[in-house]
């Protein structure tokens, strides 16, 4: 066949396509929809992904500069004395920027973050070099990097003098307008609002001389942050610091994405599994429309058009449908990410203190996501096809055949489903990574849908055989014969199913089990954190006081075990003996570790560099020392690593002697006695804590960090109900002229009604019975398996029932409602046009 | 010397000109003529009456917008090499206002600003180059003025940013060591003179234009003997010679009709030295200034008239032409000599550019020096 023929056929075809999607608008929507959904939570998620993890690269240093060598005050104190920083200069190290962060207060007590710098150093600290290719780069780099502070009308000569002038990002600026006179510190402040782009986050940024004073740290820095490479002097700066602080290396973020691989990841897996939905709905509208065009595309080969302009117009009609749904979906999804970015910047920020910046977007999504669907949609379509040109022309296919085949897909499907199961079960004990495990976990999610239909018809077989003769019986053998047409969308609902039962069952197990971690934990009733000036003063207060029954003391510091940011604990004896609540001990551990000869570990730590009891370890913060694992203890929602060393071991380290926190136990009026407490120290309501407000805050803490998940599980759930909804639709309308006939027989209305209405309840009702166990299952790996590998906690698994009557309910409406709209529908119109559909 | 300071004025606006005038079309750049113009207000203007005073003037003009100390040195190293060095530090005000140190003692401590040492309106700028005749390596320093960091003292007088320092002798520039480690290169100088300073202009007061709209103080000392060590890319090398300082102050360079300037310091046989520069005009003639200095103290002015300047050689850097090679006369002191740079390759391609570097003198008179070239980068 010429190219011009064959354009021309397809051509035809098309326009042909067309007039029938201008017929039955319902077909082409059902298939966009289901691509818009699938894409829209793709692109939702990865924007909001994507967004966060470019934010911690930028994040390690303001104005968009790398620090490569970093100087952070000495282990156990907060900030830096500033003349390390002029003695570093005065001996060279020039690109330097000393920096002083903290937190202040205006005059509504609302506190802000502030990044204090020498903006002078800040804009000029770049090599310069005299080669002309280097001073290009240089010169470019200024351009890039310096650009967002020279393009904007700052004041610079003011800001250095010490001027009350501060930059934000626009957003930033904005928010503090609205609040009038803004007073940092004591002190009345101007803003200059930057661009958004200048990566300032949420960070109010003023040069050192004002913030030193508004922070009240005169003299004192947070780190320095070195921009030339520091390796080959390294030792003669090391001299040079001497006990005066730390140099260390920076990570570009590297730790800050490590930390929050995991949380990511869950967010990527949630959105393959939406997309994964999606697709289903998609799917199963392309095989409806298909179905209905059968008689059509058989008419137009009876025409004489050939197979290959026949196929190739299919293949265009689903491109083009890919493409408008994919714009959609992408524009939604942007709108998504908009809506869940402010949800994961405070999960990321209260939990790991990660800084989220205003986002951006690429075309390029668009077109993997156009790609992406249409290659799936094409793979997934591609049985269909085929399946169309082996159709023979002389006409349908019996009724009869096409159950036999039906049958025969079941089974296959059921191997596929069992070999897969097999696979993962064999594979599952082995792994010890999570990504592994998410894969394996991937096939099981694979194989629970694929097992679907033959289970659906293996119950609908065992209830037919229970069932009396006459209309039920009818109703039961007719519901076998949905399975075929339904199967898809109860694919789909079955998956979102099981993930949301899986899912409640992790974080309603994991509520519980860090409830009672708490309740062991935490023994005293007050836990107070006063400045360490005051704590010398504080301790012997409580000592003199004898409501106070007992006092317990931690110390810690903040060090990095093997590039993991981890922090070294101690506390006094009782404490340890009291609430530490231990996985696994070696015997007699206690003697052992006062001993100085063990550390205890916490089990996220433990899993992390694969430490188990008896295992050396050689802790970088003490470097003379050599301990073994004694223990492992449950630790939750801690992103750092702790190692508990003996108070002993402390000591002899010559760590600050002064505890960080205290303990305390009262008897009488707790309440009162942290007025006075207060009052005597005016200590900050945020460094005293009651027991009960710990378990709030550690609750409320736990729960938005599984918040942002339960969003995304629940949006899956209601693409599969929009699926579901769908594919009752349709296969409701396409049952009018059988249900006519029924009516014609003398079946009357609520007859018909109970029936149709039954047969979709046997159906969901089933899938939703499949969905207990699969849910289970996955409930059990997502707990034991990959929570345990990717945060290390462990957790006793717990079966909500009431979770999961909820999404029963939800998925027994979508589709009772679906199957409710057409039936109404027919109450309208005349029974001869219902009776006319089988003849068309 | 001037031309630096426009450039430096060009990239410092960008950040000052903000508050004064910019706020209402902040995209369009100052034009160089409207910026210099508009800028000076509010800075001490250079005055014909006010005398340089010494040691105090050694010291920094904060109230002036711009100020440098400017050494360049013709050497010869121990293997018999040629070699040119160069260190600058400039001082910009960002504000014309008082440094707040000063401001704070004189206001009740409600409205100071703050007593912190890091707060300053001042910063400093440095440019250190060595140049032989195959190379010519250079870089810079940048620092807000701050005690510890960057700052002119006294007793002993110390010019400093970071490591690189000037260290005189009580209130006196001289006898000095000058220490500068840059990474390709370093040096380690002993400075000493026996010849007095030399107030260039009258006493000191330097025209900068025919209409003496535009003016500097400016004070040099050409007489310098220098010995010491001079590190290229790890290589030590003794190197011994002249030097020359320059010490200008002022608030406004050019006006609006001028582009760009080129200076020369040079030393002649016999034991005169020669400084002299031409503003080189838009469309007007250029203005030319010059004074013939002896050791002892003495000198000659040479007017504007009596100077004739001719390019006698052009060299391309990044497709930039600069005039490496001068025919100069001066027919009232019995001058005409030819200028060639050392080295043609000598532009400073730091956050200001510029050609800056040794030159060898012949004809009427041998000798060398040290030429600078600016506003030829447009």
């Amino acid at each position: 066949m010429s190219n011009t023929k064959l354009i021309r056929m397809t051509r035809l075809c098309l326009e042909v396509f067309f007039a029938h999607y201008r017929q039955a608008p319902l077909q082409a929507g059902a298939i966009s929809i289901g691509i818009i959904l699938a894409v829209t939570l793709l692109i939702g998620v990865r924007t909001t992904n994507e967004n966060a993890i470019q934010s911690y690269s930028s994040a390690t240093e303001l104005l968009s500069q790398q620090a490569k060598w970093s100087v952070t005050p000495p282990l156990g104190s907060k900030r830096l004395d500033e003349n390390l920083y002029f003695d570093m200069r005065a001996d060279g190290f020039s690109n330097s920027l000393p920096v002083l962060q903290g937190v202040a207060s205006d005059s509504n007590g609302k506190r802000w973050r502030i990044q204090g710098s020498d903006l002078m150093a800040a804009l000029t600290s770049f090599p310069a070099s005299v080669s002309a290719s280097a001073s290009q780069v240089n010169s470019e780099a200024r351009a890039k990097t310096g650009g967002g502070l020279f393009s904007v009308n700052i004041p610079i000569g003011d800001i250095l003098s010490g001027a009350p002038l501060v930059l934000t990002s626009k957003s930033l600026a904005e928010q503090i307008s609205q609040d009038g006179d803004f007073v940092l510190g004591g002190v009345k402040i101007s803003v200059i609002a930057l661009d958004d782009a200048s990566n300032l986050g949420s960070d109010i940024l003023m040069d050192i001389s004002l913030a030193q004073r508004i922070l009240k740290r005169p003299n004192e820095l947070s780190y320095i942050a070195l921009f030339s490479d520091v390796s080959n002097n390294k030792s003669h700066l090391e001299r040079l610091i001497g006990n005066r602080g730390m140099l260390i290396e920076s990570d570009n973020g590297d730790g800050l994405t490590a930390l929050t691989e995991s949380f990511h990841l869950n967010l990527t897996a949630m959105s393959l599994l939406a997309f994964v939905v999606g697709l289903f709905i998609a799917y199963n509208g392309v095989r409806y429309s298909l179905l209905k065009r059968q008689r059509l595309l058989t008419q137009l080969q009876q025409q004489g058009i050939a197979k290959a302009p026949l196929m190739l117009a299919l293949c265009i009609e689903l491109l083009l449908l890919v493409i408008v749904g994919s714009i959609i979906g992408f524009m939604l999804g942007l709108q998504l990410s908009h809506w869940l970015q402010p949800m994961v910047s405070v999960t990321l920020e209260q939990l790991y203190g990660a800084k989220i910046f205003p986002g951006h977007w690429q075309w390029s999504w668009l077109f993997q996501a156009i790609g992406l669907t249409f290659l799936a949609a094409l793979a997934a379509s591609a049985s269909l096809f085929i399946q169309l040109i082996r159709q023979p022309l002389a006409g349908n296919s019996g009724h009869f055949t096409q159950q036999k085949s039906a049958n025969k897909i079941y089974r296959y499907l059921l191997f596929i489903a069992i070999t897969l199961g097999f696979v993962a079960s064999i594979l599952l004990p082995f792994s010890q990574d999570y990504r592994y495990t998410m894969l394996l976990l991937g096939l099981v999610v694979i194989a629970i849908p694929l097992a679907l239909p033959w289970s659906l018809a293996f119950m609908v077989n065992q209830l037919l055989k229970v069932t009396p003769k006459g209309l039920l019986h009818y109703q039961v053998a007719e519901t076998k014969e949905l399975i075929a047409p339904l199967s898809l969308a109860m694919m789909a609902m079955l998956l979102a199913l099981t993930a949301n039962i899986s899912m409640n069952t992790l974080v309603g197990s994991f509520e519980s089990t860090l409830k009672n971690w708490l309740d062991a934990r935490l023994h005293a009733e007050l836990y107070i954190r006063p400045a360490s000036s005051q704590m010398a003063e504080v301790e012997s207060f409580l000592k003199r006081h004898k409501e106070v029954d007992a006092l317990y003391k931690q110390w810690y510091l903040s060090s990095k075990q093997d590039k993991l940011p981890i922090n070294i604990v101690t506390r006094d004896k009782l404490s340890l003996a009291e609430t530490t609540v231990f996985k696994e001990t070696v015997e007699n551990m206690w003697p052992a570790f006062f001993a100085n000869k063990l550390v205890l570990i916490s089990e996220p730590l433990a899993i992390k560099l694969n430490l188990g009891l008896g295992d050396g370890i050689d802790l970088q913060a003490l470097p003379d020392n050599h301990f073994t694992v004694g223990g492992v203890f449950y630790d939750y929602g801690n992103p750092y690593g702790e190692v508990i060393i003996s108070p002993e071991t402390w000591q002899a380290n010559g760590f600050p002697d002064t505890p960080m926190s205290l303990a305390i136990n009262v008897t009488g009026d707790t309440d009162k006695f942290k007025q006075e407490l207060q009052q005597a120290f005016s200590i900050p309501d945020a460094m005293i804590f009651s027991q009960e407000k710990i378990k709030q805050q550690a609750i409320i803490m736990f729960k938005r960090t599984f918040s942002i998940t339960q969003v995304l599980n629940t949006l899956t759930l209601l693409v599969a109900a929009i699926g579901l909804f769908s594919a009752c639709f349709m296969l409701t309308q396409a049952r009018m002229a059988p249900m006519a006939r029924l009516y014609t027989m003398g079946v009357n209305r609520r007859q018909l009604t109970t029936l149709v209405f039954g047969q979709m309840l046997i159906i969901v009702l089933f899938t939703c019975l499949v969905a207990l166990p699969t849910g289970a299952i996955l409930g059990y790996l997502l707990i034991n398996k990959i929570t345990l590998q990717a945060f290390g906690w462990s957790i006793a698994m717990e079966w909500d029932w009431f979770a999961y009557g909820q999404v029963v309910l939800l998925a027994l409406v979508s589709s009772l409602l679906a199957v409710a709209f057409p039936l109404y529908m027919q109450t309208k119109q005349p029974l001869i046009s219902s009776l006319q559909r089988e003849v068309i | 010397m001037i031309s630096k300071q426009i450039l430096l004025v060009l990239i410092l606006c960008a950040l000052t000109i903000t508050t004064l005038t910019a706020c209402s079309k902040p995209s369009t750049p100052p034009s160089m003529g409207s910026l210099l113009g508009d800028n000076a207000a509010g800075y001490t203007k250079v005055d014909k009456s006010t005398p340089i005073v010494f040691p105090k003037d050694h010291l920094s003009h904060d109230d002036f917008r711009q100020e440098w100390w400017y050494l360049t040195a013709n050497l010869e190293t121990d293997e018999g090499e040629q070699l040119g060095l160069q260190w600058t530090q400039f001082r910009v005000a960002l504000s014309p206002k008082k440094s707040p140190e000063k401001a704070a003692k004189k206001t009740e401590s409600h409205t100071k600003l703050t007593d912190s040492d890091w707060a300053s309106n001042q910063i400093f700028m440095t440019h250190a180059a060595v140049t032989t005749k195959t190379s010519h390596l250079a870089e810079e320093r940048w620092s807000r003025r701050h005690p510890r960091l960057a700052d002119v003292s006294t007793d002993p007088l110390t010019i400093k940013i970071d490591d690189w320092q000037w260290t005189g002798t009580g209130a006196d520039l001289f006898p000095a060591t000058l220490k500068v480690d840059a990474r390709q290169f370093s040096y380690r100088l002993t400075l000493e003179t026996s010849a007095p300073y030399q107030l260039q202009g009258e006493q000191g007061y330097s025209i900068k234009s025919a209409d003496a709209s535009v003016a500097s103080h400016y004070y040099s000392q050409p007489f310098i003997q220098v010995s010491g060590t001079v590190a290229i890319d790890g290589v030590d090398h003794k190197v011994s010679g002249d030097a020359w300082l320059d010490r200008e102050w002022s608030s406004q360079f050019l006006n609006k009709t001028q582009a760009g300037w080129d200076w020369f310091a040079l030393r002649l046989e016999g034991g005169s030295t020669l400084m002299l520069f031409q503003l080189r005009g838009q469309d007007k003639p250029s203005f030319y200034s010059g004074r013939r200095m002896f050791a002892d103290g003495s000198g000659r002015n040479i007017a504007s008239k009596d100077i004739q300047l001719q390019v006698a050689n052009w060299h391309e850097i990044d497709s930039v032409s600069y005039p490496v090679a001068w025919n100069i006369s001066i027919p009232s002191e019995n001058i005409d000599i030819r200028i060639e740079a050392l080295n043609p390759d000598a532009r400073v391609p730091l956050s200001i550019s510029y050609w800056e570097g040794p030159v060898i003198v012949s004809g009427s008179h041998r000798g060398e020096g040290y030429m600078e070239l600016t506003g030829y980068e447009h």
